[in-house]
């Protein structure tokens, strides 16, 4: 979204960056050589802010097929001599976990950072998951930073703790770091000498030998006792003022705490501990900073992670001081903070403050009672008419639909849970569909159960489960709905594409292809918008014995409005419309909306594609002459 | 200026509520403001509701702030604005469309509410609202897409927060040539419709 202009401009210019933006900068000004990851919110934004430049700075940037694979692919560089990055969401981290507890024992060349953005909230993510303890896990050294200028900052210091260590560094952001737009100063974009070179040494990286994994654990161990050292030389732990409540925080959360001290006229009399590493613990610099402390705060989003950092150095070193935080119930254990939770823990705890019942009672006006807006599927979604195919094939056969389940998967099409879809029954991980509905036919369910998946989804992980499905020979309908594009995280490219968004020739990958190598029952193409087609073809294909695939193949209405020539309009009319809201129940369309018991359509939001008109039992809903898409 | 100036987007998605949050944070920094901006986007944000939060000043630090703490909301719609009207602070501003875009359940469960029951309750709940023909003058202007501009202009000539040249230029970087030709003229159409009706 940031122009040229902005992310190119020279050093010591001051501009508007969104935080992932400005960690795509960090990576420019680190001279970063190779870039992958796979969409996931909120991490998008760091490959496509940089696709566009791509020649000119002469990086590596591509979306690899799943996390795992960008992971491998940027460790594989790194040992070969060249910066590294690998990005994902914090469940992408779960699919690269694999190789990244083993890229912790064979080590880097060349830095290789890991960034994993976590949703405190959840704003856009399956679970809350906190990614921090993974560093304790994998025994890699972890940063956060606080806000974009920081981001761009730690980008940089990640690289040269990482080659200082010759360990990967994970970065860790959460939604409110990566999506915030603030006034960043940008640095100097260096060049650095890097020759691609793979030094040959299997006791480092080969892992079929079992001393030398042990050696290399002992490596590692050593490794992580040099972290604060290196890390204290680029000073991304502070700490402000002096008091006896001293309140210790990580990332956002540091400016709540700031903000509200402010406001509650604290500064001067609390101590904020800011940690910018998180992994191995700075044992030094709390040990330091906590001496003149007689009570602690800890302000942090997610789990107790520092928390229990925290109490271990206190443990060790026989200070024996209260400790506020999730335990005590001073900040709780789910969703993100604000400066609200954040005031209120303050003010239970600093003496002399008057506790404030409620600071909610400034608002003016009450909250209102209004109806929730879930994210719907778009007008002219081509998931739409592939969900209604299903329930009146469904129908037609004369199943109930509380009697078929519909295993989904990770993408827009998830979005049919909501009414008047209402279609999906689970979605879970990435290409667990086809995996959770294999485990309900061999359960003994007797009734048919369907997977549905997007085209992405099926790529990153459903290729297994539907080799699965066949090897076993497990009755299952699959319905592949192939928008030709990773819709839900921003329009990104897939396998299929003959040419990816920083210019790379592509050869597409035909997942009807994939399918009929692994030689299901029935494999058949048909386009969703062809509703009767496809209502047919599910009415023949769900009772049959064996795996059925159906491939629901139609671009994503938003990518064929922006490539069409020509646009087709629906109206309603209004004298002939009885506002019986037919339209809008069958189709749930956001373009249609009802206002003074009559239907509409939002013209500029319609995307001709004419169901609504299909299900209008008094012919209301008419289509416009075509007219030239500007 | 107050030391941060707290305004909220209320907006459904696909309006142009992000690209409006985009504007005024480049236009504050080219004034030498710093900004924070809370978005929320991706997932489909698309037809959703989407709030936008946009801090102006000599310092920022969170970018969140909270309920009754909002000097402005610059509603793009008016069922999203009832939505967040409680984040407006005791001497707070709603600068909002005409827009009435019920979501689905609205759509079906209130299917005889009309833009005009919406303004009233608004306008009844928070006397200080100025409710702007959006819609009428980004029509004129060339395009309904530029309705988030005319709520900018409508804004700005209000606030004097940022000055027009700002504005002007930051359209220019955030838009394409052809789109901010025809937000600068929506952006004006929303200033002066606005500096009439004080």
């Amino acid at each position: 979204m940031s122009s040229r202009s902005n992310i190119l401009a020279p050093h010591g210019v001051r501009v508007p960056l969104m935080g992932n933006e400005a960690i795509a900068r960090g990576l420019i000004e680190a001279d970063v050589k190779v870039l992958v990851g796979y969409p996931g919110t909120p991490s998008s934004e760091v490959i496509m802010t940089i696709q566009p430049y791509s020649r000119e700075l002469d990086i590596y940037v591509e979306w690899a097929v799943n996390e795992r694979v960008a992971l491998e692919i940027a460790l594989g560089a790194s040992i070969t001599g060249v910066r590294s990055m690998a990005t994902m969401k914090a469940p992408g981290l779960n699919v690269a976990s694999d190789p990244l507890l083993s890229a912790a024992y064979c080590g880097v060349e060349r830095g290789l950072v890991v960034l994993v953005a976590d949703d405190p909230g959840p704003h856009t993510t399956q679970t809350e998951q906190d990614s921090r303890w993974y560093s304790k896990l994998a025994k890699l050294p972890m940063i956060s930073p606080s806000n974009p200028q920081e981001a761009k900052d730690f980008t940089k210091i990640a690289f040269e703790i990482s080659e200082e260590l010759k360990l990967p560094v994970i970065l860790r952001t959460t939604t409110r770091v990566n999506h915030t737009v603030s006034d960043v100063v940008l640095g100097e974009i260096k060049k650095t000498l890097q020759e691609p070179r793979i030094p040959r040494d299997e006791s480092r990286f080969v892992r079929a030998g079992m001393l030398w994994n042990l050696e290399r654990h002992k490596w590692l161990n050593s490794r992580l006792q040099l972290v604060e050292d290196i890390a204290s030389k680029y000073s991304i732990n502070s700490s402000i003022g002096e008091g006896q409540l001293c309140v210790i925080t990580e990332g956002v959360a540091y400016d709540y705490v700031v903000e509200s001290l402010e406001e509650l006229g604290l500064l001067s009399e609390v101590k904020v501990i800011k940690l910018g590493l998180l992994y191995p613990a700075s044992r030094k610099f709390l040990l330091e900073n906590l001496a003149s402390c007689k009570s602690i705060l800890i302000v942090e989003e997610l789990d107790p992670y520092l928390e229990e950092q925290v109490k271990i150095i206190l443990y060790e070193n026989g200070i024996l001081i209260p400790v506020y935080g999730k335990v005590t119930g001073h900040i709780p254990l789910e969703g993100e903070l604000n400066k609200y939770i954040v005031k209120r823990a303050l003010t239970s705890l600093a003496k002399g403050i008057p506790q404030q019942v409620s600071l909610l009672e400034k608002t003016p006006v009450s909250p209102r009672d209004v109806p929730p807006r879930p994210p719907p599927l778009c007008p002219g979604c081509p998931h739409r008419f592939s969900f209604i195919a299903l329930k009146t094939a469904l129908s037609k056969k004369g199943y109930k639909l509380s009697e078929v389940p519909i295993f989904g998967d990770i993408g827009c099409y998830a979005l049919a849970v909501y009414p008047p879809i209402s279609m999906l029954w689970t979605e879970h991980s990435m290409g667990a569909s086809i995996s959770m509905a294999i485990g309900a036919k061999i359960a003994g369910y007797h009734k048919p159960v369907v997977a549905v998946i997007g085209d992405s989804t099926f790529y990153h992980a459903g290729i297994q489960p539907l080799l699965e499905a066949v090897n076993k020979g497990v009755d299952l309908l699959v319905v592949i709905l192939d928008n030709d594009v990773v819709a839900m995280t921003g329009h990104q490219s897939t396998p299929a594409w003959r040419v990816s968004e920083s210019g790379r020739v592509l050869r597409p990958i035909s997942i009807e292809g994939i399918v009929r190598a692994l030689n299901p029952d029935l494999v058949i193409t048909l386009d969703p918008y062809n509703l009767d087609e496809m209502i047919s073809a599910v009415t023949d294909a769900i009772s049959k014995p064996g795996v059925k695939v159906i491939i629901a193949k139609h671009p994503c209405a938003l990518l064929e409005r922006r490539r069409r020539v020509f646009e087709n309009k629906y109206y309603v009319e209004e004298s002939t419309c009885k506002g019986c809201k037919a339209c809008i129940i069958t189709t749930g369309c956001p373009a249609i909306v009802i206002e003074n018991n009559v239907a509409r359509i939002l013209i500029e939001d319609c995307n001709g594609c004419g169901l609504c008109a299909r299900y209008c039992p008094y012919k209301a809903i008419k289509q416009l002459a075509r007219s030239v898409n500007s | 200026m107050k030391r941060v100036v707290n305004i909220l987007i209320a907006s459904v998605g696909g309006q142009g509520g992000l690209t409006l949050s985009r504007i005024i944070a480049r236009a504050a920094i080219l004034e030498g403001y710093s900004v924070k901006t809370a978005e929320t986007l991706g997932m489909a944000q698309r037809y959703g509701s989407v709030m936008g939060l946009i801090r102006v000043g000599s310092s920022v630090k969170s970018p969140l702030f909270d309920p009754g703490e909002a000097d402005y909301i610059l509603g793009l719609e008016l069922t999203e604005t009832l939505r967040r009207l409680h984040y407006v602070s005791s001497s707070g501003l709603v600068i909002v469309a005409d827009e009435y875009k019920p979501s689905y359940t609205q759509s079906v469960t209130h299917p005889s509410l009309k833009t005009e029951d919406i303004i009233l309750e608004i306008k009844s709940l928070w006397p200080r609202t100025i409710i702007v023909p959006a819609r009428k003058l980004a029509e004129k202007a060339g395009s309904v897409r530029a309705l988030n501009v005319v709520i900018l202009g409508a804004f700005n000539a209000i606030s004097n927060l940022l000055s027009t040249g700002s504005i002007k230029t930051a359209i220019r970087e955030v838009l394409t040539e052809q789109a901010a030709l025809t937000s600068i003229k929506a952006y004006e159409l929303g200033y002066s419709y606005s500096q009439q009706a004080l």
